[in-house]
């Protein structure tokens, strides 16, 4: 593991769990090591174990055999009420209390503690701006008049409420709809580049755990940590069998999701009227603004394609994408100003896309 | 907040409009039946039964076998009913709550006899059997209540730290209050009933001009006792619903 020197947050040592009356473990000796401030996503088929082993993070399963260790401490022993008030825990069915305001649902930790009103109640209206809800809107209301997306801000904001370095998120957008969903991961990790809590995150979803991580954590049956890398090295390069099978065909696409197009190097583009163009580089027309307006030429092409455009802060994901989408060959890479940077073209994409995913 | 109460007031009385009905028909009945009495010619035996210190003295002790009773069985039933609900007591909750359908099979009036024999007579007594009369709507609304729970937010409150009692004060209880209203509802009306049986034990109440009447074949006074215990019945009845709306109305 590439983080020797750094000591890791959570850190399990030889951890298993064999459930009463049953004579195989649903975990045996598993080690792993979860560094500050890094999401790590746990992913794997139903029943390999996942939830177990975040579970036993926090104590809420008690390990058979083996150590739990936070932030250096050895916590296998120690009161696992006080224990779970230091670490945040959010989970999918987001169990907000239906006969506490959403106000009251995140102050319970802070008032176990003993905070004073004052600091809870100013703590609550922080939370409820980190994630995206107007606390003078939102602190009286209750569970049942949110709606699942908000009810789920209100669960993660519950759980950050005591500002624990940790967080154990077990599926915590499983339940919601795909579109959501994604707003949700993506303000999830707007809130992570503010807070940067070490965080282990159960999903069942690849694309998932491949967006948020930035380690992913494949687990097979009875909790053997098959693989445990970057996002791109899984993809890259499964560790077995079983990661290939279970990270599937789709690897390659997945893959495109993580390259950024600032970080490739872009064809060039001659704007239309700046002077004599070379027959081999596309020329392009822009209106007054000097925003691209349409192809004036592409090379190998008889009649201009049309013109698609992608920001220079996508991925290559994006690229392609509206590529497919325009069924155009080449795409427009354009910058915040809406002005052409370069090009992406299919041809070279694809010739140039190597096995590990990067180009060039 | 202040602000919305004088507009929120209204439709508190609209939704609840199903309320007026109890009190009216209580109010109702008991005029009729009493203008009536007033214009019949009642002989010695009825006027003393019909005597207003008398029933006054009854409806006391009918009152108070009726708290009394219920009471008991909120400490008790609530205590057993929690401490069945635990996890840990799952292996025997069934067969508690089995043994408590087959006592509520007993006749109470056949309890309240049997009991005196074994107790003696008096009001003690009355209070016993009306407690095992009544003990099991509010020890099954109570493990119900408690177990229909989301285990989800169960499994929450212990995630964020509650411990498991803080968990019970907190989340279980609070959410379990309207079930476990609507069963001491059920036993408050039961043992209103049942109190008019204490009699037979001599431990008074309602069911004393009632039955004395009765065996003197005095119909005029029966129907006056008979229409205070179920107006009381009714009345007791429409509290506790009033009770469990405001319980379930603030929760649910």
């Amino acid at each position: 593991m590439s983080d020797a020197g750094q000591s890791p947050m959570i850190a399990l040592e030889g951890v298993s769990k064999t459930y009463p009356k049953q004579s195989k473990p649903a975990v045996a000796e598993l080690n792993l090591q979860v560094p500050e401030g890094a999401i790590v996503t746990l992913i794997g088929p139903s029943g390999c174990g996942k939830t177990t082993i975040l579970k036993m993070m926090n104590r809420l399963i008690e390990p058979t055999t083996g150590r739990i260790l936070l932030a250096g401490e050895d916590v296998t022993d120690v009161n696992a009420d006080q224990l779970r008030r230091r670490i945040g825990y959010v989970i999918q069915q987001v169990g907000l209390f239906p006969h506490l305001t959403i106000a009251d649902n995140i102050a319970v930790v802070p008032k176990m503690l003993g905070w004073d009103k004052r600091r809870v109640a100013s703590r609550v209206d922080e939370l409820l701006h980190l994630v995206g809800m107007e606390p003078d809107d939102f602190r009286d209301r209750y569970p049942r008049q949110l709606s699942g997306g908000q009810q789920q801000r209100v669960g993660v904001a519950r759980g950050l409420a005591a500002d624990p370095p940790v967080m154990l998120m077990d599926e915590p957008f499983g339940a919601i709809d795909p579109i959501t969903r994604e707003r949700l991961q993506d303000e999830f990790l707007e809130v992570q580049r503010q807070v940067a809590k070490t965080i282990c995150f159960v999903t069942h979803d690849l694309t998932e755990a491949v967006k948020l991580g930035d380690r992913i954590a494949v687990f097979a049956a009875r909790g053997r940590l098959a693989q445990y890398d970057t996002p791109s090295e899984v993809l890259a390069h499964p560790a077995d069998a079983f990661v290939a099978e279970f990270v599937g065909s789709g690897a390659a696409v997945r893959r495109l999701s993580l390259l950024q197009i600032s970080q490739l190097e872009l064809a060039q583009i001659v704007i239309s009227g700046a002077g004599a163009a070379p027959k081999d580089q596309p020329v392009l027309s822009v209106d007054g603004a000097g925003r691209p307006s349409a192809w004036h030429h592409v090379p190998g092409s008889e009649r201009p394609p049309a013109l698609v455009t992608v920001p220079l802060s996508g991925t290559v994901y994006d690229a392609v994408d509206v590529m497919l989408d325009g069924r155009a060959p080449v795409v427009v890479v354009v910058d915040d100003d809406g002005r052409p940077r370069g090009a992406l073209r299919w041809d070279a994409l694809v010739a140039d896309l190597r096995p590990n995913g990067q180009l060039r | 907040m202040t602000a919305a109460a004088p507009a929120r007031a209204p439709g508190w009385i609209r939704r609840n409009r199903d309320l007026v009905a109890t009190p009216v028909i209580v109010v109702v009945g008991l005029a009729v039946v009493l203008v009536y009495t007033a214009n019949r010619q009642l002989d010695s035996v009825e006027q003393r039964a019909l005597d207003p210190s008398y029933l006054w003295a009854k409806f006391g002790e009918h009152i108070w076998l009726t708290v009394a009773s219920t009471v008991v069985v909120i400490i008790f039933a609530l205590s057993l009913g929690i401490a069945l609900s635990r996890p840990a007591a799952a292996r025997i909750r069934t067969g508690t709550l089995a043994f408590g359908g087959f006592m509520q099979a007993l006749p109470a009036y056949g309890v309240i006899i049997l009991l005196a024999f074994l107790l003696g007579f008096g009001t003690t007594t009355a209070i016993i059997a009306l407690v095992l009369a009544s003990f099991l709507p509010v020890l099954t609304n109570t493990v119900v209540g408690l177990l229909q729970v989301d285990p989800a937010l169960i499994e929450a409150a212990r995630g964020m730290g509650m411990s498991a009692k803080q968990t019970l004060l907190r989340v279980e209880i609070p959410l379990a209050v309207p079930v476990m209203v609507a069963g001491i509802r059920v036993a408050l009306v039961l043992n209103v009933g049942t109190a008019t049986l204490a009699t037979f034990i001599g431990a008074g109440g309602l069911g004393e001009p009632i039955s004395s009447m009765l065996y003197l074949g005095r119909g005029q006074a029966v129907l006056v006792a008979s229409a205070i215990v179920a107006a009381l019945a009714l009345v007791i009845d429409w509290l506790a619903g009033v009770a469990e709306r405001l319980v379930s109305g603030r929760l649910g």
